[in-house]
């Protein structure tokens, strides 16, 4: 499991805090009971590869080692992605919300750029959508990508749009400048990254001018600690244990500072909660508690 | 690629397709020497549920980009064509809520059946054959127009959706086909389709299916393939229908029309209206009398089917054991008879020739309505006691709630054979349509006795809602699909 790391904000936020280092409970691991937290830490992906300079790299090689087990799992829909799995419609309607926003139309067709896209969940779909040109996707851990591939060979229509590749955003090449995708996704990576301002700068330049950044995380708070880390990974163990680490929350205000005079604009949150029998639903002001969605959109030039 | 038949539509062209669609236009490169082709859905049965579905995809932008195909044993082109003389119906109707009617409309559906052939009815009038107990139902409050349901021929239906469908275009339709087999399909360099059904039509085709939806009927092989069990029982009783000629239009005229069921020991019969003089009749009993009420000439089964509606369960019993003569019975049975012949149908004066015929009735319910890839709808995934003239509506909720659950699925980009997307249409649907059977069930049962304990006990039931107008409405608003949700 990931040691206390140092805090993922440490870009973002003035003093790193490890006031809640990880409790290890000898809890066997039994049925999935029916209670559910109120906000749920999804199995995510992280983001990232082993950059021979460290100071630059994103890639915590603990957490690649930490997907990589869970690889086998992505793609069952009873296994510890289902809550991922059900949230994905989620980030598309969150998307929408996103593009419906904008004082212009949106472009007819839109391309994606998937970071940290795991098992492939959210690249699959955007992929399936008619509005979408072109998804590439990418993670920086061979194994789940390659759960990834497997799994969109089972899907014919999948290979005209979407792309996967090995690869941390450092070792994409930069689009030219007024280039890049309407639509780049971070979805559950950030908390895994040691450094997100260094993360979310090198981002910048492969979003378009007008698209959108699209990011989903936790915020850091006592109840996400004791859902996410405490009942979910160590008491009911719905989560795999050394998913999270507590923190590398980031808090909704803290990201809208981050972005605030860096060449973007109209930042948009949406909390969601995990509501035993209903789903995944938004939910006014859960940003402030749980599991949400900001994304900002990028100047024109 | 053969088949594609013209039907509804022509097929359309590569090009176009490229940009359409889940899954490419086709997908060739398969180890088989034939071409496989590749559908997000594959119907597997032409009926009045697998029709529907289609033409709500067809219909809804959201999903008009997929590639759907229909398989289908009989001609389709006859039963598009389905065109009769005023004077004459088919003898399968079937009574259509207004919810069912709503839904048509809304794909578009309703304005190509042939209205003049559907009759809307207002009243209804349920009677105990044994204690004469009685209950009304006609809309409380004033509106005389609200109707309870339409009686529709199920040609009249099935034709009208074709006929939309071909105005829709862009279903490939292998209709005189039959299915072969079902098997999973096979992993190759480019493709794995491990677990995507591929139906094997008698034509030769090879369908591989994001989805394959069982609008199959009864005894659904789509159902047997996903490995589907159902639970269920027959009720040892045959539905009789018959398309009768009535003396006149009704007791209510054109403008209000009244169904009638009696519940007799043997099971309910009832006399639903049709437009002008015309009625269609099903009359649920044992399939020794069943197999009697076919044999008889044209009189005797007129004066039989009179004497369901008016004479004591008693005598009824010994008309049934004569060979012949029952109209001469029944005739002289009636001088001794005394009835308020405007609470009764009027009397049946003619029967169309051809139309006497039977049907096992059951109950059927599959264990669950989806599987990987897999779905159920209509008849495939229930069968249910034909009393409260539910069977056709419950299909068309199925329908109408797959066709949501696809739409959503595909809006958000999700893979919309898969099982995980497809639990909410199962959630929807199964308690729904469990609650249903059940209450046709329970009241076949209650109703096919003439046990002493019972008789008086449900009587007094239907005494008291009668005179409860609110709870009245509540059955009505049920009947009709209306009303608020049980579940």
């Amino acid at each position: 499991m990931a040691p206390i790391s140092r805090s993922a904000a440490t870009q973002l936020r003035a003093i790193p805090k490890r006031i809640l280092p990880r409790t290890q409970l000898a809890i066997p691991r039994q049925a999935l009971p029916i209670l559910r937290p109120a906000h749920v830490v999804l199995p995510s992906r992280c983001h990232s590869t082993s950059n021979p300079n460290p100071s630059f790299s994103s890639v915590n090689p603990e957490e690649v080692s930490h997907f990589a087990e869970l690889a086998s799992e992505w793609w069952d829909p009873h296994g510890s992605s289902r809550l991922l799995h059900l949230m994905n419609p989620l980030r598309h309607d969150f998307i929408n919300a996103c593009l419906d926003s904008q004082p212009e139309p949106r472009n007819e067709t839109l391309s994606y750029l998937d970071i940290g896209c795991g098992g492939g969940i959210f690249a699959e779909s955007a992929a399936r959508l008619r509005s979408t040109r072109s998804v590439l996707a990418i993670d920086p851990t061979p194994s789940v990508l390659a759960v990834a591939k497997a799994h969109a060979r089972k899907d014919p229509g999948l290979s005209r749009k979407l792309e996967y590749r090995n690869s941390s955003i450092e070792q994409l090449e930069v689009p030219k400048e007024g280039e890049g995708y309407d639509i780049v996704s971070v979805f559950e990576v950030i908390e895994h990254i040691d450094q997100p301002g260094a993360f979310l700068e090198k981002v910048q330049p492969f979003v378009k001018p007008g698209g959108w950044l699209v990011m989903s995380t936790i915020a850091r708070t006592w109840m996400s600690w004791l859902t996410t880390n405490l009942i979910a990974e160590d008491i009911l163990k719905i989560v795999p244990k050394g998913t999270h680490d507590w923190n590398k929350y980031l808090d909704e205000d803290e990201l809208r500072r981050f972005f605030m005079d860096k060449g973007w604009n109209s930042p948009r949150v949406m909390g969601v909660m995990y509501i035993p029998g209903l789903g995944w639903k938004q939910v006014r002001g859960s940003e402030q508690v749980g599991n949400y969605f900001f994304a900002v959109r990028r100047d024109f030039p | 690629m053969s088949a594609g038949r013209a039907l509804l539509g022509k097929t359309p062209t590569a090009c176009r397709l490229c940009s359409r669609g889940q899954v490419p236009h086709a997908w060739r490169r398969s180890y088989s020497t034939r071409p496989q082709e590749i559908y997000d859905v594959v119907c597997v049965g032409g009926g009045p549920a697998g029709l529907s579905l289609l033409t709500a995809l067809r219909s809804n932008p959201i999903t008009s980009g997929l590639r759907v195909a229909l398989v289908e044993a009989q001609d389709l082109a006859k039963t598009a064509a389905f065109s009769l003389p005023p004077t004459q119906f088919s003898n399968r109707c079937s009574s259509l809520t207004p919810a069912s009617a709503q839904f048509l409309n809304s794909i578009g559906a309703w304005s190509h059946i042939q209205r003049s052939r559907v009759q809307e009815y207002q009243e209804m009038q349920v009677w105990d054959g044994v204690t004469g107990a009685r209950i009304e139902f006609d809309w409380q409050g004033g509106s005389a127009s609200k109707n309870i349901a339409y009686m529709i021929e199920n040609l009249n239906l099935t034709s009208g959706l074709l006929q939309r469908l071909k105005e829709l275009g862009g279903v490939d339709t292998f209709d005189n086909s039959k299915v072969e087999s079902i098997d999973y399909g096979k992993e190759t360099e480019d493709v794995d389709l491990s677990e995507w059904p591929v139906v094997q039509l008698s034509g030769g085709q090879s369908l591989a299916a994001r989805l394959l939806v069982g609008a199959d009927g009864v005894n659904s092989p789509v159902r047997t393939f996903a490995g589907i069990k159902t639970t269920g029982w027959d009720y040892e009783r045959h539905g009789v229908v018959a398309t009768l000629q009535l003396e006149g239009d009704g007791w209510g005229g054109e403008y209000t029309k009244i169904a009638y069921q009696r519940f007799l020991p043997t099971g309910p019969v009832a006399m639903l209206p049709l437009p002008g003089n015309y009625a269609s009749m099903v009359w649920s009993t044992t399939p020794e009398k069943a197999a009697i009420l076919k044999k008889l000439p044209a009189k005797d089964f007129l004066a039989m089917v009179n004497a369901a509606f008016r004479l004591s369960p008693t005598d009824l019993a010994y008309l049934h054991s004569l060979e012949q003569g029952q109209a001469d019975e029944f005739a002289w049975r009636m001088q001794h008879v005394s009835t308020n012949p405007e609470m009764l149908p009027q009397t049946v004066v003619g029967v169309q020739e051809g139309t006497v015929a039977s049907f096992p009735l059951r109950l059927r319910h599959a264990d669950t309505y989806t599987v990987d890839r897999i779905a159920l709808v209509g008849d495939a995934a229930h069968a249910v006691h034909p009393l409260a003239g539910q069977g056709l509506n419950q299909g068309q909720g199925d329908v109408q709630s797959l066709a949501n659950t696809i739409a959503y699925a595909v809006s958000h980009g999700q893979d919309l054979g898969t099982q995980m997307w497809l639990e909410s249409y199962n959630s929807d649907r199964y308690a729904a349509n469990h609650v249903l059977m059940g209450v046709c069930d329970k009241l076949h049962k209650i109703y096919g006795t003439d046990s002493g304990l019972i008789v008086p006990l449900r009587s007094l039931g239907l005494r008291a809602v009668n005179a409860l107008g609110p709870l009245k409405n509540f059955f009505m608003e049920q009947a009709s699909g209306n009303g608020a949700k049980l579940l």
